[in-house]
């Protein structure tokens, strides 16, 4: 069984990122389920995607992640990498932007968080633990990729690189090929490519 | 055939049109959208054939358009979120009495959490009050098998069927095989027939009654045996490989066994075990067979519940394997047909055992049915779950929390089995002190799972607990910003309400908010919604405050979707019995909070044919409103000089903000902030609240000096150019938006005649809604991408 969870902010494009995921999957013969935050949530608030693959060949039984138990989490926002923390297995992957998103309530309160201190503080937490956390420059790749929209693939590059689940570059490459408009799969294919050289 | 990944929901529409549906029609709700868009998509592009598909005024219109092409014949399918069914209630109520003619099946999503919704209210509940049998799916693939069943069983009663999934389901996706095309199955030639008991009078109504009491005992019979219904009631039967010794070692069993175990958990696996089908009647001979390890306590779950046990119920195996013990042996049933509860399963299932846990989201619907079972048969069966706080009392559930409340239970059991004078049963004093009440959702029920008896012993349990540590994560440690939904960068709404409030100033005011985005203006700093109860509810809730609370100005807000749907009875009210009020009308062209679906406003069908968009304005004058203004939200002063006027009238008064959702346009530039001019006073930031603008207070300039200053996320403006008219010191600079216009200006605060009201009228004059045969998902794509 591979667990994976994708945490952000409404309007990063998790769904999508999931999509690709699943389909990677399927393409390997494995049963696969997601489960998505779709309503108010995606108006600014945090939204999570589980995805769970039967990579061995079992039934996938709940749609949920059971906390402590995601292979990997892949973080689109440092505050929402934190808050998906508990679903992490002990020996998993973290996967997180660097690059804070910050909610009104901060900028009201006149106390905007730090998206570095988050990043600075999981990675003292984490130091010692099993845990592999990756934390992505994503506003470097962004600009070297030139476009913003391609962020969900490129962590999901990111996330293949470090070789802790079954799935290789050129298979999630396919399946973004199969899974996005044929206009947008070139620029998506070089982003990825951009993401997994800078591992 | 193809395999493709699907959504529930696209599931559920696939279904449908697989078992040959005439005619879909709906109002849209989270979580239960995507069905009637999936359909829609489909017929556009030609793969499904002869399906008539609509989005309705509101529920009860989808319900009765549905009613009727069932009465000829036709296979109709409603839909719904769970309160959409309120709203239909009246319609259905009777509907049942009357009966159907082709199959009708009510789809209606019910929200476990809620995730986004006003209630909890539990479906499964509202079909047994309606005397309506419902479908319970606790996967997308049973959530299909379900749904063509559900038309079957329709035309075999003439009875209509609810399908309710949850969230978990409508918004899991997992891989079907999909034929190419679907064709819509012939509607008889003879149609309609004519008949005295399609009219619901008073003696029909006790026939109709009679009707629906013969055939929801035939159903639940079919429930219990019939191979195409009782497929979806499974009955397990796990021996466990090792049983615990009897006794008080059972304890010491488990205190050792936590003490040895490891940490982590790989993969899960299904409990071994029989699986049979309750259409299957060797399943008691086969629990007899199992060579003394006769189960003697089961799980009862149903829905997604049923999905996230079997996972717990494997964990716990395989925790305790590890441990170098064992589960007891229980025995497992997922219930997938609520209602009419099959009792005769439930019987079949509960034979020889003496305690029950059942597991369920929402209300204990399945527990009372147990509890009924046990008291009509006299079954010496105690009966745990929600009811005596053994089980979550309301949100949603999930593996881990199913995996703790399922140890306390064994371990319970185990402990009783141990107190031979108890027998292994509660007695009457315990039963009353732990039918005592619900508990808080997050507090430990560890005291309370004993109330009445000794502290349960932490075996399992504690083994559970210890499992449960060991995989978590270290938590992380410091502040995290909470980040609620919010209006986006950009949407209309925002100048909406600021500039109501501006143009009230001082003047007491109370607003109340109706259902969609727009009832995300209640975060601060706009704080511009007091009230929300349903839909339609803003508009006459501010009539009682007028009544109540004269000296207030009461003041509504309502989107256009929800307008259509449920506003205009309301209008008419205040018209009626002259309630001074003013209606701000948020008309954005779309019904946004659901994924964009159009309204009678928009002129847009999901037939394809445009219609001639009703106008909200004639609508308004039409039903008495005298006096109505017009803006452009996004233009600031004439949003202002519109709210001012219509405020000041005396009476029933209505401003339409008219302007977009951001979904709908391509982004105008971003602003920007001129580093010289921001003096770092915040004001753009205390008055709109605008996701898009930042405050970084290590910026300085020329005039905020150490204080810090504004910034824009140009990834998120959308451009509008409200923080360009907030800033008191000109330091945003960007396009301030056009006003709505001279014409409309020139009817302001006047009653307008019919002719100013240009043909081809604001409303419906957007661009067309997003909806080329893009399901929400899609139209995500094109945003990501």
């Amino acid at each position: 069984m591979i667990n994976l969870l994708l945490a952000g902010v409404g309007g990063q494009g998790t769904v999508l990122a999931a999509k690709v995921l699943a389909k990677a999957a399927q393409a390997k013969g494995w049963q696969v389920r997601t489960a998505e935050t779709i309503g108010m949530a995606q108006r600014g608030g945090s939204v999570t995607s589980h995805v769970r693959m039967g990579s061995c060949g079992e039934e996938v039984l709940a749609p949920l992640v059971t906390k402590g138990t995601a292979d990997v989490v892949i973080a689109f926002e440092p505050g929402e990498a934190a808050r998906a923390l508990p679903f992490l297995a002990p020996e998993g992957v973290l996967v997180s932007a660097t690059s804070a998103i910050q909610p009104v309530t901060a900028a009201l309160a006149g106390t905007p968080y730090s998206g570095s201190a988050v990043v600075e503080q999981l990675g003292r937490s984490l130091e010692g633990s099993g845990v592999l956390f990756v934390p992505v420059d994503d506003q470097a790749l962004v600009q070297a990729a030139g476009n913003r929209k391609a962020l969900n693939m490129m962590l999901l590059a990111v996330a293949v690189a470090q070789n802790r689940i079954p799935i290789s570059l050129d298979e999630l490459k396919a399946a973004v090929e199969a899974c996005v408009k044929p206009q947008f799969v070139a620029m998506n294919l070089t982003a990825i490519d951009l993401a997994a050289a800078s591992c | 055939m193809t395999i493709k990944l699907l959504m529930g929901n696209e599931a559920f529409a696939w279904a449908a049109l697989e078992a040959g549906v005439n005619v879909v029609a709906g109002y849209p709700g989270t979580p239960s959208s995507e069905l009637v868009e999936t359909v829609a998509r489909l017929h556009a592009e030609g793969t499904a054939r002869g399906v008539h598909v609509e989005w309705s005024t509101n529920e009860k219109a989808a319900l009765e358009v549905a009613a009727a092409a069932s009465y000829c014949g036709a296979r109709a399918l409603f839909t719904c979120k769970q309160v959409g069914l309120n709203v239909a209630s009246d319609a259905l109520m009777s509907l049942n009495y009357v009966g159907t003619g082709g199959g009708l099946v009510l789809f209606v999503a019910d929200d476990p959490g809620p995730i986004s919704s006003q209630t909890e209210q539990d479906t499964r509940r509202f079909a047994a009050f309606a005397k309506v049998p419902v479908l319970d799916p606790s996967t997308p693939e049973e959530g299909y098998a379900m749904m063509r069943q559900a038309f079957e069983l329709s035309e075999r009663y003439g009875t209509p069927v609810i399908v309710r999934p949850t969230t978990r389901i409508c918004h899991a996706s997992t891989f079907f095989e999909l034929p190419e095309f679907t064709d819509a199955r012939p509607i008889p030639e003879q149609g309609f027939q004519k008949d005295p008991k399609w009219i619901i009078f008073p003696k029909r109504a006790f026939e109709g009654h009679g009707e629906v009491n013969r055939r929801l005992a035939r159903i639940a019979w079919d429930y219990a045996f019939t191979p195409e219904f009782a497929q979806f009631n499974h009955v397990v039967e796990e021996p466990g490989s090792q049983q615990l010794a009897a006794g008080s070692d059972a304890n010491a069993t488990w205190v050792e066994a936590a003490a040895q175990s490891g940490h982590g958990h790989g993969g899960t696996a299904m409990p071994r075990g029989k699986v049979a089908t309750s259409g299957e009647s060797d399943v008691l001979a086969a629990a007899d067979s199992n060579e003394g390890a006769a189960a003697r306590v089961g799980i009862v779950a149903g829905g997604v519940s049923a999905q996230y046990a079997r996972e717990a119920l494997a964990l716990l195996q395989q925790w305790a394997a590890e441990a170098g013990a064992a589960l007891p042996p229980y025995r497992f049933l997922a219930v997938g047909t609520p209602y009419p509860f099959p009792a005769e399963t439930g019987a079949r299932f509960a034979e020889g055992l003496t305690d029950v846990l059942v597991l369920e989201e929402l209300d204990s619907v399945l527990e009372e049915e147990l509890l009924k079972l046990a008291g009509q048969r006299h079954l010496p069966l105690r009966v745990s779950g929600k009811l005596t706080g053994e089980a979550p009392d309301r949100g949603e559930n999930s593996t881990e929390v199913l995996a703790q409340r399922i140890a306390r239970f064994f371990d319970r059991t185990a402990a009783a089995d141990t107190a031979p004078s108890e027998g292994g049963r509660a007695t009457a004093t315990e039963a009353s002190a732990m039918a005592g009440g619900t508990e808080d959702q997050g507090a430990s029920c560890a005291a309370k799972d004993g109330a009445g008896n000794a502290p349960a012993p932490s075996g399992l349990s504690a083994l559970t607990e210890r499992n449960l540590a060991a995989s978590a994560s270290a938590p992380y440690e410091g502040p995290l910003p909470v980040r609620p939904p919010v209006l986006c960068a950009g949407c209309p709404h925002r100048g909406s309400f600021f500039a109501i409030k501006k143009a009230l100033g001082k003047t007491p005011a109370v607003f109340c908010g109706d259902i969609g985005c727009y009832t995300l203006g209640n975060a601060k700093p706009l704080d511009a919604v007091d009230t929300c109860l349903c839909m339609g509810a803003g508009i006459t809730m501010a009539q009682g405050f007028a009544v109540a609370q004269p000296g207030i100005k009461a003041v509504a807000f309502v989107g256009d979707s929800t307008f259509f749907a449920s506003g205009m009875t309301g209008i008419a009210n205040a018209a009626y019995n002259g309630h001074d009020i003013t209606i701000a009308v948020l008309d954005n062209a779309t019904t946004a909070m659901t994924g964009s679906q159009p309204h009678p406003g928009t002129g847009v069908t999901l037939m394809g044919q445009r219609r001639k968009p009703l106008v909200i304005e004639e609508v308004l004058r039409a039903l008495g409103v005298e006096c109505i203004t017009f803006a452009n939200p996004h233009n600031l002063e004439e949003s202002t000089e519109a709210a001012r006027q219509a405020i000041g009238f005396s009476g029933p008064s209505a401003i339409i903000f008219r302007a977009p959702c951001i979904q709908l346009k391509r982004p105008e530039a971003p602003v920007a902030i001129n580093g010289d001019a921001c003096t770092g006073c915040k004001k753009c930031i205390r008055d709109i609240g605008c996701p898009a603008i930042g405050f970084n207070p290590a910026a300085e300039g020329l005039r905020s000096q150490h204080r810090g200053q504004a910034f824009v996320d140009t990834g998120l403006c959308d451009g509008c150019g409200l923080c360009v008219q907030v800033c008191p010191f000109d330091s945003i600079q960007g396009k301030v938006a056009e006003p709505l216009g001279a014409a409309l200006h020139a009817a302001l605060g006047v009653p307008i005649a019919p002719t100013a009201i240009p043909s081809d009228g604001p409303t419906g004059s957007f661009p067309p809604v997003i909806f080329e045969g893009e399901t929400p998902a899609e139209a995500e794509e094109d945003i990501d991408d």
